[in-house]
């Protein structure tokens, strides 16, 4: 086994009463790596994170830190970090407070409380904020906080459920460059659950797309990106045209890899449906036979056409999908 | 927005002053005139005499004493049990807690006095326990009756339900997040409980405390019945007075009773206004 492991899961199988769950899961995770688990609503991965945590109990296989099995830990005993969705600042206590409580727990000593506080609000960017309550915050500077708390306790694996999915879309993609700039900076381990894909392809040094309590796909963004295993990953991360062709199968193409031109006769013929101006690119959209094509122009190419013009359509790099869902788009 | 003038002034008294009157008539009237008795002798003079009799007499002092000590018993025992019932209602998820909790209501639905009775028919020397133990070749009698254990057990049986509703409510408004976000740096689970749980549910619970302190200090119905003849509890001792006619010594007794109430309603009203710091903004 290499030494370079921090993370490793091996045939985990975390069910609930009700029969869901997830079954055998087997993924490790490099020391200062950035593992993401991106999947719809309901795919199991805050279950893979929340085992991870100790919150919810496996029901069978095997949770290893540095090789050691944590299967079995309390919370309290796992050198992991949780970072919640939301409400995840004690209320009643202030931002020294609910940093310094993990400390007290550890028996460090008062002024190495203090000093590694006044760093950690340095790094998070909240120097000045120690005697504020989490309700006269705002929910981006709450997570900070929240980051923050958790980094302090030097954990060896940091859990982020979902940190900044409650937070507004700009305040996001703040947090989210912050947030990797401290991970590599630092060089944690850390496991990220989201259901944006545009965040995990942001962050992540690799993505576990999962469906209904399964890996579909584990890459690089760029992997997961340009060579999508099923057409189910390549649905759910990023934008995709599926064409049905004659023999069942389907072609799948991004929008980006289709181009267009005036008049008929290329793979696939139309008419404008909509040009819509999306800030450095164009958004077009094409009324064809097998439905609606979109595909990404330049401004100079969207100034040539108009809504209504018979165009036809060339399409570039694509893949193709074997498999029955294909006749449903 | 109109400025406001002394005809926008007159019209706020104006549709003020049913519900003065009404205050006033029911509520305001009665007391005034009660604390006036409770300061005149049998010949409608002043006198501080009914006082005096009350903090010197022998009985009168062990009712009082008897009261309190019966009230703060019932406070304490009732908030202890209802919080751990809350406790285990609101963190375990079996099928015992999920039945539990359909049922703990049930005492708020029956009448007091179809309970107390149904109590008596079970706990009284004679009662079912005496007959199940005699199965047994035993003869149990729990002693229940007519004394303090038996008033507590009863005041018990009807608040605890009371208590823990408003408890099991608290709890549920601490978020999951909050108690796991505490395990996970390393808090145990008595700590857990002694810096989240229980400071971000005081305020709740002083609430109850000051509801059932109210309702206990003049508690008739269960004292009347199944407690005993000395010590009374201060509400049976009122009623005791009035049917002998010493009104005025039964207006003293109802001052006093309201003077208690009246300490447990400054607490509710401090714990209620007073907000915390990190109350102010709201969770």
């Amino acid at each position: 086994m290499s030494g370079n492991v921090k993370l490793e899961l091996r045939n985990l199988t975390t069910l609930y009463k009700s029969g869901d769950g997830v079954r055998n899961i087997n993924l490790t995770v490099n020391k200062g790596e950035l593992v993401t688990l991106l999947g719809p609503s309901g795919c199991g991965k805050t279950t893979i994170l929340r085992t991870i945590g100790g919150f919810i109990p496996a029901t069978s296989g095997q949770i290893l830190i540095d090789g050691k099995d944590i299967t079995h830990l309390q919370p309290e005993k796992r050198p992991t970090a949780m970072v919640f969705q939301s409400y995840n600042l004690w209320p009643h206590m202030t931002v020294y407070e609910n940093m310094a409580f993990g400390l007290k727990l550890r028996k460090v000593p008062k002024n190495e409380q203090k000093r590694r506080i006044t760093e950690m609000l340095e790094l998070v960017k909240m120097t000045g904020y120690e005697k504020k309550y989490p309700g006269q915050m705002s929910g981006g500077q709450q997570q900070r906080i929240a980051i923050g708390r958790s980094l302090l306790l030097q954990p060896d694996v940091l859990l982020l459920d979902e940190p900044f999915s409650a937070l507004d879309a700009k305040i996001r993609s703040q947090m989210r460059e912050e947030l990797r700039k401290i991970q590599t900076d630092l060089g944690i381990t850390v496991v990220f659950v989201t259901h944006d894909q545009e965040e995990a392809m942001a962050l992540s040094d690799r993505i576990v797309v999962m469906n209904k309590g399964t890996f579909e796909q584990v890459g690089t963004p760029q992997e997961i990106y340009n060579h999508p295993v099923s057409r189910y990953v390549a649905d759910f991360i990023g934008e995709m045209n599926f064409i049905p062709m004659l023999d069942g199968s389907t072609k799948a193409v991004r929008p980006e890899n289709i181009s267009v031109s005036h008049g008929t006769g290329k793979d696939l013929d139309g008419y404008v449906r909509t040009i819509m101006m999306l800030g450095h690119y164009i958004e077009m959209t094409v009324d064809t036979d097998i439905g609606i094509v979109k595909l990404y122009i330049t401004a100079e190419e969207a100034e040539q056409y108009k809504k209504g013009d018979p165009v036809t359509l060339t399409l570039g790099d694509y893949r193709t999908y074997s498999d029955h869902q294909s006749a449903a788009k | 927005m109109t400025k406001k003038t002394w005809k926008t002034y007159l019209l706020i008294a104006a549709m003020l002053l049913p519900s003065l009157i009404l205050a006033l008539g029911i509520i305001l009237t009665p007391m005034i005139s009660v604390v006036i008795q409770s300061f005149q002798d049998e010949n409608g003079n002043f006198s501080l005499e009914q006082y005096r009799f009350l903090f010197t007499d022998r009985m009168a002092l062990d009712n009082l004493w008897y009261t309190v000590w019966i009230t703060i018993v019932t406070v304490i025992g009732a908030i202890a049990i209802s919080y751990l019932l809350a406790l285990y209602l609101r963190f375990c998820d079996t099928k015992i807690s999920k039945f539990i909790s359909t049922l703990y209501l049930l005492p708020r639905f029956v009448p007091q006095l179809v309970a107390i009775y149904a109590m008596m028919t079970v706990v009284r020397d004679s009662g079912l326990l005496n007959r199940i133990s005699q199965l047994f070749g035993y003869n149990f009698k729990p002693g229940l009756l007519y004394n303090a254990k038996g008033i507590i057990m009863m005041n018990l049986w009807f608040n605890i339900a009371f208590a823990t509703m408003i408890i099991v409510a608290a709890l549920a408004g601490i978020p999951d997040s909050i108690v796991e976000s505490s395990r996970d740096v390393g808090a145990g689970k008595i700590h857990t409980f002694f810096k989240m749980i229980l400071p971000l549910s005081f305020k709740d619970v002083m609430i109850v405390m000051t509801f059932i302190f109210m309702s206990n200090i003049s508690s008739f119905t269960t004292p009347y019945i199944i407690g005993p003849n000395h010590p009374k509890l201060l509400g049976v001792y009122l009623r005791d007075q009035f049917s002998r006619m010493r009104y005025e010594r039964a207006a003293a007794i109802s001052v006093l009773i309201f003077a208690f109430s009246s300490i447990s309603a400054v607490v509710y009203l401090y714990t209620n206004l007073k907000e915390k710091e990190w109350e102010k903004t709201g969770l």
